[in-house]
C-alpha cells in the first residue's frame, strides 16, 4: 500500500469524509444526532462494526465467490450488528431504547458496505481494520459536531447537563425547537458540508455545466 | 444631473480595476436603483420589455401598501383593545412611554392612536429584517459579484406582514437569516431560489419557536393577554367556537381580527392584488387555480363530513377569510420566480397549493394554519410540474407532425 | 490445474479436492454459503443466550425505576432492587375491581396482556383511545412500616398527538388526592407535547383532587380554569393536552380504576 497507515486512518476525518465528501450513512446522521450521548454511542457501533467487517471480511476475501460476495458481506455485517444490538440492550439499555430501530439499521449504513466492498476485498485483513476504524472516525466527526449543536441549541444541554438555562426553567436561553426535529440534521450537514469545502476547495465538484454570460457584466 | 454626475465621478473606483473593485455590487446597487442600468443584454434571447425586475419588485412593494397600512391600523387596534378589556392603566414597556409621553394615549377607536401604535410595533420588525437580512444579502452578493437587488425589499416586506406582532426581535433577526441563506443565497441568489425566502423563515420560526409562533396567545403583544386566532378556534370549537368568540365573517373579511400584521384584511390584500394582477406581475392562472383547489376541496370535505372534526364543515368563504390564505395566494402564489412558468403548470401549480392548504388545515391534527406549508410545498413541486407540461406538450407536437 | 489429480480424485482429501474447485463453482459457493451462515448463527445466537439474564433483568429495572421515580422513592445512584423493596406490586381484576391472583405478579405485563384478544377487551366508551384494555391490570402499592397503604400507583395510557403516551399516577392513601405523575414514554411534538415531560408541569399535579364530592371525576387539563380539579394545559400543544385529559378521565372512571379505588378505601379489594 502506499498510504501510510496514518494516512488511511486520517484521511477519511476530513479530506475523504464518508458523510461530508461521500454523502453516504445520512439517515442514521438525521435520526441520532439530537442528543449527543446517543450520538457518540451511535458513533462507536458503527466505527466497532465498520472495523470488524472489513476485517473478517479481508481475511476470508480470498475464499469469496464474487457470484455471492454481497450477500457473505451482508451476512458478516448482519452478524456483527446483531451482536452490538444485543451488547447495547444488555449494558446500555436507557441509550438503546432511544436508538431502538437504529443500531439494526446499521446494517444499511451505505459506509460500511462501501468499505467492505471498497477496501475489505482488495486489502489485507489489518489495513483493512484500520480503514474501517479510519472511516468510523470520520462519521464520528460529523455525528458528534452535528450531535453539539443540535443538543446544545435544541435543549441548551450538552450530555444531558444543562449548559444554557432555557426559558421553561428560570433561564433566558429558547430552545430552537427545529432543532429537535430530524429534518434539521439535514440543513445541518448541510452547512458543515458547505464550511468543509470552504476550508478545502479541493473537495468541491466540477460544475456540470457553465452558465451564459448573458449580460455584458462589468 | 448632479446626482449622475457624482455616480459617474466614483464609477472608476469600481470599476474592473479600480480601487474598491471588490465592493462593485455596493456600488451598483445604489446606482441603479436611482437610475435605470445602463447595460445591455449582448446575448441572445433579446426579450423587450419596459418592466425589469426592479421594476416588478417596486410594484409588488407598492401593492403591498394597503397591506401595511390596515395591518398597522388592526395591530394597534389589538393592542389596544386588550389594553382597554384589561384596564390597564399603566402599561409597561418603551411603546407605551413614547405614547404617553406624545399624548397620544391607547384609545382603541382613535384611528391615529391605533395606527402609531401599530407602527411601533411594525418598525422594529421591519428594521430588524432589513439590517439583517440587508447585511447577509451585501455579503454574499459582494462576495460572488453579484448585484444586489430589490427582491430583497420583497421578501423583507412580506415577512415583516406574515409574523405575529409579538414575535421578539431576535426570533425575527434569526428568520430572516435562516430564510436568506438557506432559502435564497445557497441556491445562487435571487433568482435561482426555488423556495420563497420570506416563507422559508417564517416556517424556521414556525418549528424551531413552536410555542412563541403558533397562534395560541401571543397574536396580540400585552402580556397576559389570551385569545386564539380565527382558525385555532375553528379547529377546536367549529364555527359556533368563532361566533362565541365575537369572530364574524365580516369582521374577517375586513381583518379586524387577530393575526399577523399584515395577514388579516381581505379587502387590503384584494387591493394590492389586483393593482398587481392589472399590473400583470401576478399572473392570473395563479390565483384562479389556487382558488379552485381551495373551493373545490373545502366543498368536497363539507359534503363528506365528520362528527369529530370540525374543521369539515367549515366552508370556502371562511377559509378565503381565515388565517393567511389571502396575503399567501396574492404575494406568495403569485412570485414568478418560485411559482411554474408554464400556463397549463400555472393552473396545476395554483391548484395544488389550494388543494393542499386545506388538506393541512383540515385533516392534519398539529398544524391549524396550512396555507405557508403548502406554498412551500407548491413550491417544491413547481419545476416538476413545468417539466411534464414541457414534455406534455413535446410529445403532443411529435405526434401531430409524425 | 495439475494432470495428477483429475486422474486420482478419490485418493485426496475432501479439503484439497475443495481447494483445487474453481472459486465460482456451484458446489463452492454453496459450501462457503453454509459454512458462512452456520458460523454467524452461532455466534449470533450464543451472544443472545448469554445475554438474555442481563437484558431481562435491564427491562424489569427500567420499569422499577420508573414506579420509583412516580413514587418519588428514586434518586440517582439508589439501589433500585433494595427501593423497590418497600413496593408491593399486585394484580387487579378491571371488571370487579379487586386483587386477583390469575397470573403470576412479577412476570404478568399490562401491554403484553393488552395485545392479546384473550386477555383484553375493547372499552365500551373509548375515550382515551386505547382500543385495547388488559382485562387484568398491575397496580403498586407503597405500605408504611405498620402496614398501611400510604401510595396507590396504578398505570395510565392513552392517545397524544402522535403517541401513546405510557405513564403512572400516584395516589395518597385516601384515593383521591394525587402524589405524583409523570410519562415514561411517548413521542409527541418537541418543545409543545413533549413537554409533558417539563418538571415544572409536572409539578402542577400533586395536591390534586381526582373525585369531586359526589365522586364523580373531576380531575382535567385544560385552558381556564382553577381549583383543587384542575390542571394546565401545555402552552401550544391542544391535542396532547387533550389526549392527557381524556386519558386521566379515562383511567380515573369507571372503566379504569373507580372501582378499584372504591373497593380499597371499603376493604374489600
Amino acid at each position: 500500500m502506499a498510504e501510510s497507515k496514518k494516512e488511511m486512518l486520517l484521511d477519511p476525518l476530513v479530506d475523504n469524509n464518508p458523510i461530508t465528501l461521500q454523502v453516504l450513512g445520512i439517515c442514521s446522521a438525521l435520526a441520532v444526532t439530537s442528543s449527543l450521548q446517543v450520538a457518540m454511542v451511535m458513533a462507536l457501533a458503527v466505527t466497532s462494526v465498520t472495523a470488524l467487517s472489513n476485517f473478517f471480511i479481508s481475511c476470508i476475501r480470498n475464499q469469496i465467490p464474487s457470484s455471492i460476495r454481497i450477500i457473505v458481506q451482508m451476512v458478516i455485517i448482519a452478524s456483527l450488528v446483531i451482536l452490538v444490538d444485543q451488547i447495547l440492550k444488555a449494558y446500555l439499555y436507557e441509550i438503546s431504547k432511544t436508538l431502538s430501530v437504529f443500531v439494526g439499521l446499521i446494517i444499511t449504513n451505505c459506509i460500511v458496505m462501501g468499505r467492505a466492498e471498497a477496501f475489505a476485498m482488495k486489502n489485507p485483513p489489518i489495513p483493512s481494520f484500520i480503514d474501517g476504524i479510519g472511516n468510523g472516525l470520520g462519521y464520528s466527526l460529523i455525528l458528534l459536531l452535528v450531535g453539539v449543536i443540535r443538543e446544545l441549541f435544541g435543549t441548551g444541554s450538552l450530555f444531558g447537563v444543562q449548559i444554557l438555562q432555557t426559558v421553561n426553567n428560570g433561564g433566558w436561553y429558547v430552545p430552537n425547537g427545529l432543532l429537535l426535529l430530524p429534518p434539521s440534521a439535514f440543513f445541518v450537514i448541510g452547512l458543515l458540508i458547505w464550511a468543509f469545502r470552504t476550508w478545502k476547495p479541493a473537495q468541491v465538484e466540477a460544475r456540470d455545466f457553465k452558465i451564459m454570460e448573458a449580460e455584458g457584466g462589468h | 444631473m448632479g446626482l449622475r454626475n457624482q455616480f459617474d465621478k466614483y464609477a472608476p473606483l469600481f470599476e474592473k480595476g479600480g480601487k474598491y473593485e471588490k465592493y462593485y455590487p455596493i456600488y451598483e446597487m445604489v446606482d441603479t436603483l436611482v437610475y435605470t442600468p445602463k447595460t445591455v443584454t449582448s446575448a441572445a434571447p433579446h426579450a423587450r420589455d419596459h418592466a425589469d425586475l426592479k421594476r416588478v419588485m417596486t410594484y409588488v412593494v407598492l401593492a403591498t401598501i394597503p397591506a401595511i397600512l390596515f395591518g398597522l391600523y388592526n395591530t394597534g387596534y389589538q393592542t389596544n383593545s386588550a389594553i382597554a378589556a384589561m384596564g390597564l392603566d399603566v402599561v409597561p414597556g418603551w411603546r407605551a412611554w413614547i405614547l404617553s409621553t406624545l399624548g397620544i394615549g391607547f384609545n382603541p377607536d382613535s384611528i391615529f392612536a391605533n395606527v402609531v401604535h401599530g407602527l411601533l410595533y411594525f418598525l422594529p420588525i421591519y428594521i430588524t429584517t432589513l439590517a439583517v437580512g440587508g447585511v447577509i444579502e451585501v455579503t454574499f452578493a459582494t462576495v460572488r459579484g453579484h448585484e444586489v437587488n430589490e427582491g430583497f425589499f420583497v421578501s423583507s416586506m412580506l415577512y415583516t406582514l406574515i409574523l405575529p406582532a409579538s414575535t421578539p426581535l431576535w426570533q425575527v433577526g434569526l428568520g430572516i437569516a435562516f430564510g436568506v441563506i438557506i432559502g435564497k443565497e445557497v441556491f445562487g441568489g435571487t433568482g435561482k431560489n426555488f423556495l420563497n425566502p420570506a416563507l422559508v423563515g417564517r416556517a424556521f420560526l414556525y418549528f424551531a419557536y413552536p410555542a412563541s409562533m403558533s397562534g395560541d396567545t401571543v397574536w396580540t403583544p400585552v402580556d397576559g393577554f389570551s385569545g386564539a386566532t380565527a382558525l385555532g378556534v375553528a379547529a377546536a370549537e367549529g364555527l359556533q367556537g368563532l361566533a362565541a368568540q365575537g369572530i364574524t365573517w365580516t369582521s374577517s373579511f375586513l381583518g379586524t381580527i387577530q393575526g399577523s400584521i399584515g395577514e388579516t384584511s381581505v379587502v387590503a390584500i384584494a387591493i394590492g392584488g389586483v393593482f398587481l394582477v392589472a399590473a400583470r406581475i401576478a399572473n392570473y392562472r395563479l390565483i384562479l387555480g389556487c382558488l379552485i383547489g381551495m373551493i373545490g376541496l373545502s366543498t368536497l370535505f363539507n359534503i363528506v363530513g365528520s362528527d369529530t372534526n370540525p374543521m369539515f364543515a367549515m366552508p370556502w368563504y371562511w377559509h378565503l377569510v381565515t388565517g393567511g390564505f389571502m396575503f399567501g395566494l396574492v404575494f406568495m402564489v403569485t412570485e414568478p420566480v418560485t411559482a411554474a412558468m408554464t400556463n397549463k403548470g400555472r393552473w396545476i401549480y395554483g391548484a395544488l397549493i389550494g388543494v393542499m392548504c386545506i388538506l393541512i388545515r383540515v385533516v392534519n391534527p398539529a398544524f391549524p394554519e396550512g396555507m405557508m406549508l403548502a406554498i412551500l410545498f407548491g413550491n417544491i413541486f413547481a419545476p416538476l410540474i413545468d417539466y411534464y407540461v414541457v414534455k406534455a406538450n413535446i410529445s403532443r407536437r411529435m405526434k401531430r407532425h409524425a | 490445474m495439475p494432470n495428477s489429480q483429475e486422474m486420482n480424485p478419490q485418493k485426496q482429501g475432501l479439503l484439497a479436492r475443495f481447494k483445487a474447485m474453481p472459486l465460482d463453482s456451484a458446489p463452492r459457493t454453496i459450501t462457503v454459503a453454509v459454512v458462512l451462515c452456520l458460523f454467524c448463527s452461532m455466534i449470533v445466537s450464543g451472544a443472545a443466550v448469554m445475554l438474555k439474564p442481563q437484558q431481562q433483568l435491564n427491562k424489569v429495572l427500567d420499569k422499577k425505576v420508573n414506579i420509583l421515580k412516580v413514587a418519588g422513592l428514586y434518586e440517582p445512584g439508589v439501589d433500585v432492587a433494595k427501593a423497590f423493596e418497600k413496593i408491593e406490586p399486585r394484580l387487579v381484576d378491571m371488571q370487579t375491581g379487586k386483587f386477583t391472583d390469575a397470573y403470576d405478579v412479577n412476570t404478568y405485563d399490562q401491554r403484553t396482556a393488552a395485545k392479546d384478544p384473550s386477555m383484553s377487551f375493547e372499552p365500551a366508551n373509548d375515550i382515551a383511545s386505547i382500543r385495547n384494555q388488559a382485562k387484568v391490570a398491575s397496580v403498586y402499592l407503597l405500605r408504611d412500616d405498620a402496614g398501611k397503604i400510604t401510595r396507590i400507583i396504578l398505570p395510565v395510557h392513552g392517545y397524544g398527538l402522535w403517541s401513546t403516551l405510557y405513564g403512572f399516577i400516584a395516589l395518597n392513601a385516601d384515593g383521591n388526592e394525587v402524589s405524583a405523575f409523570r410519562f415514561y414514554e411517548h413521542a409527541e411534538t418537541p418543545g409543545l407535547g413533549a413537554e409533558v415531560d417539563n418538571p415544572k408541569w409536572m409539578a402542577l399535579w400533586p395536591g390534586k383532587q381526582v373525585y369531586d364530592l359526589d365522586g364523580d371525576v373531576a380531575i382535567g387539563v385544560n385552558k381556564a380554569g382553577s381549583g383543587v380539579h384542575h390542571i394546565d394545559a401545555l402552552a401550544g400543544a391542544t391535542l396532547t393536552s387533550v389526549g392527557v385529559d381524556n386519558l386521566i378521565k379515562f383511567w380515573m372512571g369507571e372503566q379504569g380504576f373507580k372501582p378499584f379505588l372504591e373497593n380499597l378505601k371499603n376493604g374489600d379489594a
